[in-house]
């Protein structure tokens, strides 16, 4: 450290008195910089919303792009398309940071013979690539993710112009067993759809359908459609999770069955055995073959339950069964897969809860083709490698040889948008525009077909993936040119459209006609249901679990992805391994925090443990996306170049196998795991589970459900205009009309405390949170940050609990236990039966009508205004955080530093909102109720001479919401969908209603329905 | 506390902010069109008196020409104040718009001309500015009946804009100056506007 004097120390103080002095604020100069030529679509000030598709993942959601001055600062779904319906999970409304990323690619870059990079013009840059390409000739491959029809097409159809050797798409996630299944078991390649709102009988074998199957937000959608209770004679349908660890899905079904890892098959089979007996048709000849008490052993669940399960199969009206999804693809995924679909024949399901689509346009390849390219490379037969849309040096295991192929590669060249594993061994890097910069199309399923349009101009000298390539072509040669069209990719896209009116399909997002199922007819396929074979040895099997969140590592570059806590364990910004606490007290006594070395026979990495009772004795969890060494927020490393890792990537301790149809398979290994002796404090937002009998979760069970007595005792008082005749009932007695606010003394203004309103208000905006349609996975969270301008506070200030969320969804375990646990040390909620009582609940703001935070305020920076909200003035307040120390909810959050600002590496804070003050430091901060909604509705609402109608305004997180959990709305209005939804008498309750808070966020109980009757 | 609207304002043309160009352009250009009259002339005099109250803007623009003058409507240059949170800023297009045809002798509209042909915004200085935490509404104002001047001051008669002097005092003898929060609740009382804190801050 520099010696410093304390008169050099007393010098700097003086001239920084005289710098403010000189440049008080009064002084502060602003410009004013207005468009040389304002478009005709912009007004500064009101936003505009353009429809396009979300390219987040092979889902492809439609979005309504909301821009502001040009810039896209939100993306909500788009109502009209037939996937998410307005709904966008918490990777599609985090994937806006792709397009702001401060790793992306601003120019075409080289890299020099020692090693380091230079920015070249793109001519340069497309004659280098031409050149090489005619040098390699038939050894130029692709390898890159799916893309959109369009881009699939052309860039088929580049590969036979340039003479390529081929193209080979990795998708790591790609659900090749189902696909293989189908083609196996109907005879033809198609893609099953799982419809369940119409089910009555949901099993899952480890899909893990709402956190990265094929169509997760869809797929809640109709999970809640078929499991709403609110809606009369509706059938509340079953769900049964089979799998070994208890995942988000999971933790949504009535009932969890830990079969051992890989049994999946066989406990169809079992299921099946028992539904139907000797009926069983496709699959009479395997089931004929099934002992129960064979297959109870080998999957270690009791007969009991196969019988008890499968008898309720066999009653149910319309079943569904989901094959296995990443985490349990084994060796074998394919005959799960089979078996499981042909379990769906047999038991109706076909034409009913699942149909056969006909297949998406484009090019598939197997996972087995990756790995022969891979091969091909380590031969030295591939001499350029273009890979675009995917990272594989970071999603194929290191097992594969990949890193070492790639160097035996004369020219690599990446297509990527933002710097990542791969593109950072590249000889040449042709950025890609960014997601929301570029044009293009996605098909989510046959006839569902969305269109991609730039909603702003690119913000760096990038170019199309398939504009590169088409100038490529061009630059070899005239006879490689006329093979391909002429014009840009726009104008392929477009085309790709003919036919349709171009204008209207751009304003709706794209043509939604989905195709009609094929009609299929049922093979015999052979199936072979013995016990997948696992890698290496070891206590453990090793389970790479796929999150709602990263999903295939994809995702670890979004800071907002990294600050959501995992909606099972609620650990941030790292890597952790699930294990049962049996385990856990085998490897002698590990707690939560405590690190342990896994090895396998392909790797071996150190990390902390996660006990927690949700996951077999036998099993080790580890989740898929961390373990970046490239990127922003990814790893540890600042400026995107590579770095220290952040957590570990479980991909590294699998072997490179595929399953026996050539799928990748994930579930491979088996695990030694022994005590590093060390701890690490993990960064967490939720401490424990338990929640000790406070009754902030609250569960109904069917019987009262049916018997209309209100469980949650004292739930519905006053605050709600539907019950509030009856306000004296119960517990609730006291809360009545006196409570808190008088309307006789003079100097106090009248107030109808039944209302918790001014009389005569128009409006006292309220929500309700369906805690049974509530599955956790996160989105509103995601939505929250970006929408409110929420600052990242990162790892290490997670640690110290200073994370902003103003919305967090708190899982609890049942009614937890009063006893509790010694300090520090979490309880560990039994997670282990087989009934699944798991309630999240989403804990934000209550606006309380007699809110605590109010009178503590010295300044009065947070009040209560006559629409029922609890404001929060950032400008006055100074800091005193007595709010916060006195808010029962702890839901305000405090800025320890100016996060915003000072943190968010350029050109992040152009997707900030500017509707939304960003809050600077020493201020603190909570949810508005979305206000900045409230006022821009109010607006429009006063220039009509009305009142805000009901669902003319959402806060952001009901937005986003893929099962309309959260309503939000005028409680005045007694017709309003939130009062409705609120007066719930059974289910309704209010969150720590003893302490006369008030809320007016009601919740409504999570519906316990119990474990499976047979 | 931080700005998302400056933000929003200052980055529409990209990254990097414009480069301002000196307000003095040369008068070399010929000049094009009828000559200007000497009322033009001097309200650019005046506008460009760095003596004068208030900033000295890239271009010596006249509102007492334009506004007072030639009595140009407010929003026909400043389009979409009644529509939206914003008042708008002109874009240099819309100047051009008139000043393609006359006014070429006058050195301000052959800076003007500079920035249209160099396709640059022009770097205004904002006079009347309220804190990021305010979202004030230009549109709710002046469908109201508010009028510009009441908070903008009498801006036909001004050749170089200023913020011009309003203090009222409270009851109590506290002054509260123009566009400060307590000016601007005095007139929100006066025509019983919303007096709630979360109508302008959050």
């Amino acid at each position: 450290m520099p010696e410093f004097h304390r008169r050099d120390f007393l010098k700097l103080v003086g001239a920084s008195a005289g710098a403010a002095a000189a440049s008080g604020c009064g002084d502060h100069v602003t410009k004013l910089i207005p468009y040389v030529v304002q478009p005709d679509e912009i007004v500064p000030g009101i936003a505009n919303y353009y429809a396009s598709t979300c390219q987040a993942c092979p889902a492809a959601c439609g979005l309504h792009v909301k821009t502001r001055e040009g810039r896209p600062i939100k993306l909500e779904g788009n109502p009209d398309h037939p996937v998410n319906k307005g709904a966008l999970c918490a990777l599609g409304q985090a994937s806006i940071g792709w397009t702001y990323h401060p790793d992306r690619y601003k120019a075409p870059r080289k890299r020099n013979p020692d090693g380091t990079y230079s920015d070249v013009s793109w001519d340069e840059a497309i004659a280098l690539l031409s050149g090489e390409i005619k040098k390699a000739g038939g050894r130029t491959w692709l390898l890159g993710g799916e893309t959109g029809p369009t881009a699939g097409r052309w860039i088929d159809a580049w590969v036979t112009a340039v003479g390529a050797g081929g193209r080979v798409v990795y998708e790591p996630f790609a659900p090749e067993a189902l696909r293989d299944a189908v083609t196996a078991v109907f005879g033809a390649p198609g893609e099953p759809v799982f419809d369940l709102s119409g089910s009555d009988f949901v099993i899952d074998f480890g899909s893990d359908f709402l956190e990265s199957g094929p169509s997760p937000t869809e797929h809640a959608r109709q999970l809640a459609a078929a499991r709403d209770v609110s809606k009369p004679g509706a059938h509340a349908a079953r769900f049964v999770y089979v799998g070994p660890r208890l995942s988000m899905t999971a933790s949504n079904a009535d009932e969890w069955i830990a079969a051992r890892p890989g049994s999946e098959a066989l406990v169809a089979l079992a299921l099946v055995k028992v539904a139907l007996g000797a009926n069983a048709g496709p699959l009479a000849g395997l089931v004929g073959d099934v002992d129960l008490a064979a297959v109870a052993q080998q999957a270690d669940v009791p007969v009991a339950t196969l019988e008890r399960v499968g008898k309720a199969l066999g009653a149910a009206k319309a079943p569904v069964l989901i094959p296995p999804g990443v985490a349990l693809a084994s060796r074998r995924a394919a005959s799960t897969a089979r078996t499981v679909l042909l379990a769906n024949v047999a038991l109706g399901a076909l034409g009913k809860t699942l149909r056969i689509a006909p297949p998406r346009e484009g090019k598939r390849s197997s996972y087995r083709e990756t790995l022969a390219l891979v091969d091909a490379m380590k031969g030295g037969s591939v001499g350029v490698l273009i890979v675009h849309g995917s990272n594989p040096l970071y999603s194929l295991p290191p097992a594969s040889g990949f890193a070492d192929a790639l160097a035996k590669v004369p020219f690599v060249v990446s297509l990527a948008s933002i710097a990542d594993e791969t593109s950072e061994r590249a000889n040449l890097i042709l950025p890609d525009h960014a997601p929301l910069e570029s044009w293009g199309d996605a098909e989510s399923r046959a006839g569902i077909r969305g269109v991609v349009q730039p909603t702003l101009r690119p913000l760096y000298d990038t170019r199309a993936a398939v504009d590169t390539l088409l100038d490529v072509a061009r630059a070899m040669g005239p006879d490689v040119a006329a093979q391909l069209p002429e014009g840009s990719f726009r104008s392929l896209v477009e085309q790709s459209f003919a036919g349709t009116d171009w204008h209207a399909t751009l304003q709706n997002g794209g043509v939604f006609q989905e195709a009609a199922p094929l009609a299929v007819a049922v093979a015999a396929p052979a199936v072979e249901v013995a016990e997948p074979a696992l890698d290496g040895d070891g206590e453990f099997t090793l389970v790479a679990a796929s999150g709602a969140l990263f999903n295939d590592g994809r995702g670890a570059n979004l800071p907002w992805l990294q600050e959501t806590p995992d909606p099972v364990t609620k650990v941030m910004w790292q890597s952790f391994a699930e294990i049962s606490p049996r385990a856990a007290e085998k490897l002698g006594g590990l707690e939560f925090g405590d690190v342990i070395g896994v090895a396998t026979s392909a790797g071996s990495v150190e990390l902390p443990v996660v006990v927690r009772s949700g996951v077999r004795d036998d099993v080790i969890a580890i989740s898929i996306g961390q373990g970046h060494t490239v990127g922003h927020w990814a790893s540890l490393a600042d400026g995107g170049r590579p770095g220290e890792k952040r957590g570990v990537n479980v991909i590294e301790l699998l072997p490179a196998l595929t399953d026996e149809a050539g799928g990748r398979a994930w579930l491979l290994a088996k695990a030694r795991v022994a005590s590093a002796g060390r701890h690490e404090r993990l960064p967490i937002a939720q401490f424990s589970q338990d929640q000790r009998g406070r009754r902030l979760g609250l569960a109904v069970t069917l019987a009262e459900l049916a018997g209309g007595a209100p469980a949650a005792h004292g739930a519905t008082e006053a605050a709600l205009p539907a019950v509030a005749a009856d306000a004296g009932h119960g517990e609730s007695a006291g809360h009545g009309a006196e409570g808190g606010h008088g309307g006789e003394h003079g100097h106090l203004r009248d107030f109808d405390a039944a209302m918790d309103r001014v009389p005569g208000g128009a409006y006292r905006w309220g929500m309700s949170i369906d805690m049974d349609k509530c599955t956790g996975c996160s989105a509103c969270v995601v939505a929250c940050y970006i929408e409110n301008n929420i600052g990242i506070v990162g790892e290490e200030e997670v640690r110290r609990g200073r994370h902003m969320a103003w919305l967090r969804i708190e899982r609890w375990v049942g009614d937890g236990s009063l006893e509790g646990g010694e300090d520090r040390v979490p309880i560990i909620p039994d997670e282990s039966g087989t009934t699944v009582d798991i309630r999240h609940t989403a804990m934000l703001c209550k606006h309380c009508g007699a809110a605590p935070c109010e009178p503590v305020c010295p300044v009065i920076a947070t009040y209560h205004n006559d629409d029922g909200l609890n404001g929060m003035i950032y400008n006055r307040c100074i800091g005193t955080r007595y709010c916060a120390n006195n808010c029962p909810y702890k839901v305000r959050k405090y800025n320890w530093y100016d996060l915003a600002l000072t943190r968010w590496p350029e050109p992040m804070r152009l997707l900030a909102n500017p509707d939304v003050t960003v809050r600077g430091q020493g201020v603190m901060e909570k949810c508005t109720f979305c206000v900045q909604r409230i006022a821009t509705a109010r607006q429009v609402a006063k220039d009509e001479n009305r009142s805000i109608a009901d669902g003319e305004v959402t806060t952001a997180c009901a937005q986003s919401c893929p099962t309309s959990a959260i309503t939000f709305g005028n409680l005045v209005d007694a017709n309003s969908a939130v009062a409705k939804a609120g007066s719930d008498p059974v289910r309704g309750y209010h969150s720590l209603h003893e302490l006369n808070t008030r809320p007016a966020v009601t919740y409504l109980a999570k519906v316990k329905r119990g474990s499976i009757e047979g | 506390m931080a700005c998302a609207t400056c933000l929003a304002v200052g980055l529409v043309f990209g990254l990097s902010g414009p480069e301002p160009v000196a307000a003095q352009a040369p008068a070399a250009a010929a000049p094009s069109g009828p000559r200007s009259s000497q009322k033009a002339y001097d309200a650019q005099a005046a506008a460009s008196d760095p003596d004068a109250p208030g900033l000295l803007q890239p271009i010596p623009f006249s509102h007492a020409l334009h506004a007072g003058e030639y009595k140009i409507d407010c929003m026909y240059c400043h389009t979409g104040t009644d529509q939206s949170r914003a008042a708008g800023v002109p874009s240099v297009e819309l100047c051009m718009g008139c000043h393609a045809q006359f006014g070429g002798d006058m050195e301000g509209v052959q800076t003007l001309k500079k920035f249209w042909d160099e396709q640059k915004p022009i770097p205004w200085l904002q006079i009347h500015r309220v804190p990021e935490h305010v979202k004030f509404r230009h549109n709710r104002h002046v469908q109201a009946g508010v009028e510009c001047q009441r908070c903008h001051g009498p801006v036909e008669t001004m050749d170089k804009i200023h913020l011009t002097s309003d203090t009222i005092w409270w009851p109590w003898l506290l002054p509260s100056k123009k566009l400060e929060m307590g000016w601007c609740i005095d007139c929100h009382r006066q025509n019983q506007a919303s007096q709630d804190c979360l109508t302008c801050h959050y």
